[in-house]
C-alpha cells in the first residue's frame, strides 16, 4: 500500500518537472560562475526536500486522507510514505546536486585547460552531508507540525522556525567573537573528520525517528 | 437475509454534535438509504462504519469486526464521498496504476470498461472535469475492484437530473449482478431512493428517527388533510406530526388504514420520503 501512496503522491509533484529543471540549469550556471562546490547539493538538496512537503497541500485541497482511510491502507502507512518520500527526495537532491557539480567542474576543465578548478571531492561531500541534514532537521520538525496543524500553517512554522536558527548561530558566532575566544579549530577539524559521518548518521537517524513517533501520535487522533 | 453491514449502539460525541446509539443493518441484496437534513449525522454514521472516525459501539462488516479486521473488510468494500477522492491532479489513467496497488482484486479491464462506458477521457486531470464526470470516475474506482459492499456518501447532490438517473441504474445494475452485495447510500435527496432503495433509515440530531422497508414507508404512511374539528378528533397516538395551514391540517400518519376506518377520513394522500422528512423535521407534535 505504500507503494501506491508513493505513486500516487509521485504523480501529483510531476507538476514541478519544469521547475527542477529550472532549478538545476540555475545551479549549474551558479556554479560556472561562483566556481564554488557547495551550492549545488545545498540548494538542490533543499529545493527537492522542500518540494517533497508540498503533497501534504495537494492531500489538504483534495481532503484525499479522508478517501484513502477507506481503502485498505491504514493511518501508520499513510505517516510512514511521507517520512519515505521526503527522506528519500532530501538524498536524491543531495546526489543530483553532487552529480551536478561534478559533471559541469569536469566541462568546464575541459572548455577551459588553462583555469583548472580543482574538484575537492572532500568538501563537497561535506557540503552535501551538511545539505541533507540541514534539510532532514526542518522536515522533523516540519512534519509534526504539518500534521498538527495543516500544511499552510505548518509552513509559515518553518519559516518561523529558520529565523530563529539563523539569530541563534547568529548570536552565537557574535559572542564568541565579542569574548575573543580563541577556538581551536584543528581540534573542532580533527574531530569532525574522525566522527563527523557517523555523527551525521546517528542524528540524522534518531531526529527521523523522533519525528515520525511524534507525527505518527498526532495523526492517530486526528479527525478526517 | 444475512447482514453485510451491523451497526450496534454506534455513538460519537463532537463538541456541538452527539451521535446517539446508532443501530441498523444492511442487508444482501439491498440498497439502504440513509436519510436526513444536513448535520444529521449521516457522514458521522458513514465514517463510523469506515473507522475514519473512532466511535464507541460495534459496527460488523460480512460478520466480522470492523476495527480488528480492518484492512481485509476494506478490500471488500468501494467508498465514494462526496467531497474527497484521490487529488484533483491526477489522470484517470494514473489512478488505475495507483488503486491497482491498493486493491489485491482491483480489475483494469472493467475500470478501462466503465471509463469507455462512461464516456470519461484517460489522460485529462480530474480538476478539469464536470461534477458529473467526477462523480462517475468516483464510482468507476469504487466498483472496479468487485467490492461486496458499496458506501456511498451523497453520490448525488450537486448533479443534474440526467446524470443522478444514469448515476442510480449503476448502482441498480451493480446489485442485480449479484444479490449478496449491498449499498449503503446517504443523501439528502430522498426523491432519488424512492426508486431504487430497499429501507430507509431516518437520522435527525443524530438518533434514529425509524428504520423501515422503503414500501412499507410509502404504502402505510399518509398525509391526512382534515379541518380543524376533524383534528382535533384524532388521538394523539394516531399521528406523529402535523401542520396548520391556512385553510386546513396536515397530518402526517404511519397507517393511513385505520385512520379510514377509525375516523372515516378520506383525503389521505400518499407522501413522498421528503414529506415525511420535513413532517418529522418540522411538524408539531
Amino acid at each position: 500500500m505504500i507503494k501506491a501512496l508513493l505513486k500516487k503522491d509521485l504523480y501529483n509533484l510531476a507538476t514541478y518537472k519544469a521547475s527542477l529543471i529550472i532549478i538545476i540549469l540555475f545551479c549549474g550556471i551558479a556554479i560556472i560562475g561562483t566556481e564554488a562546490m557547495t551550492i549545488a547539493p545545498a540548494i538542490i538538496c533543499g529545493i527537492i526536500g522542500m518540494i517533497s512537503l508540498s503533497t501534504f497541500s495537494y492531500d489538504e485541497m483534495s481532503k484525499s486522507n479522508r478517501y484513502i482511510l477507506t481503502l485498505p491502507t491504514n493511518r501508520k502507512e499513510l505517516v510512514i510514505e511521507k517520512y519515505i518520500l521526503a527522506i528519500g527526495a532530501t538524498v536524491l537532491g543531495g546526489i543530483l546536486g553532487m552529480l551536478i557539480t561534478v559533471i559541469v567542474v569536469n566541462v568546464m576543465n575541459d572548455l577551459r585547460p588553462e583555469n583548472i578548478i580543482n574538484l575537492d571531492y572532500q568538501s563537497l561531500i561535506v557540503a552535501t552531508m551538511g545539505g541533507i541534514w540541514g534539510i532532514s532537521f526542518l522536515q522533523a520538525i516540519q512534519i509534526p507540525s504539518i500534521y498538527k496543524w495543516g500544511a499552510e500553517k505548518g509552513r509559515i512554522q518553518m519559516f518561523i522556525l529558520v529565523f530563529i536558527i539563523v539569530a541563534i548561530l547568529s548570536g552565537i558566532y557574535f559572542l564568541i567573537n565579542k569574548a575573543n575566544i580563541n577556538m581551536n579549530m584543528e581540534m573542532i577539524k580533527n574531530f569532525i573528520t574522525k566522527f563527523g559521518v557517523w555523527i551525521f548518521i546517528i542524528s540524522t537517524i534518531v531526529m527521523y525517528f523522533i519525528s515520525y513517533k511524534i507525527a505518527y501520535k498526532i495523526y492517530k487522533h486526528k479527525e478526517e | 437475509m444475512e447482514n453485510n453491514i451491523e451497526l450496534q449502539n454506534v455513538s460519537k460525541k463532537y463538541k456541538d454534535f452527539e451521535l446517539k446509539d446508532i443501530s441498523f443493518n444492511v442487508p444482501q441484496g439491498c440498497i439502504v438509504g440513509l436519510i436526513g437534513e444536513n448535520g444529521a449525522g449521516k457522514t458521522t454514521t458513514i465514517k463510523s462504519i469506515l473507522n475514519i472516525t473512532k466511535a464507541e459501539g460495534i459496527v460488523k462488516i460480512l460478520g466480522k469486526d470492523s476495527k480488528e479486521n480492518e484492512k481485509e473488510l476494506k478490500e471488500e468494500m468501494g467508498v465514494v464521498l462526496d467531497d474527497s477522492f484521490l487529488s484533483e491532479y491526477l489522470t484517470a489513467k494514473q489512478v488505475n496504476s495507483i488503486m491497482q496497488d491498493f486493491y489485491k482484486t482491483w480489475n483494469e479491464n472493467k475500470y478501462n470498461q466503465l471509463l469507455k462506458q462512461f464516456d470519461l477521457p484517460t489522460n485529462k486531470l480530474i480538476k478539469d472535469f464536470s461534477s458529473g464526470m467526477k462523480m462517475k470516475l468516483k464510482i468507476a474506482t469504487a466498483i472496479s475492484h468487485n467490492p461486496k459492499i458499496l458506501i456511498l456518501d451523497e453520490p448525488t447532490s450537486g448533479l443534474d437530473p440526467v446524470v443522478r438517473n444514469e448515476i442510480l441504474d449503476i448502482f441498480r445494475k451493480y446489485i442485480e449482478d449479484d444479490e449478496t452485495r449491498s449499498i449503503l447510500l446517504s443523501t439528502h435527496i430522498t426523491t432519488d431512493l424512492e426508486h431504487i432503495s430497499d429501507y430507509i433509515v431516518f437520522i435527525e440530531k443524530g438518533k434514529i428517527v425509524f428504520d423501515l422497508p422503503t414500501n412499507e414507508l410509502l404504502e402505510n404512511y399518509g398525509i391526512i388533510k382534515c379541518s380543524k374539528d376533524d383534528f382535533i378528533r384524532l388521538d394523539k397516538k394516531d399521528y406523529i406530526a402535523y401542520q396548520k395551514g391556512k385553510y386546513q391540517y396536515e397530518v402526517l400518519t404511519n397507517d393511513k388504514n385505520t385512520i379510514r376506518r377509525k375516523y372515516n377520513m378520506t383525503i389521505i394522500d400518499k407522501p413522498s420520503i421528503e414529506d415525511i422528512m420535513l413532517f418529522y423535521i418540522k411538524g408539531e407534535k
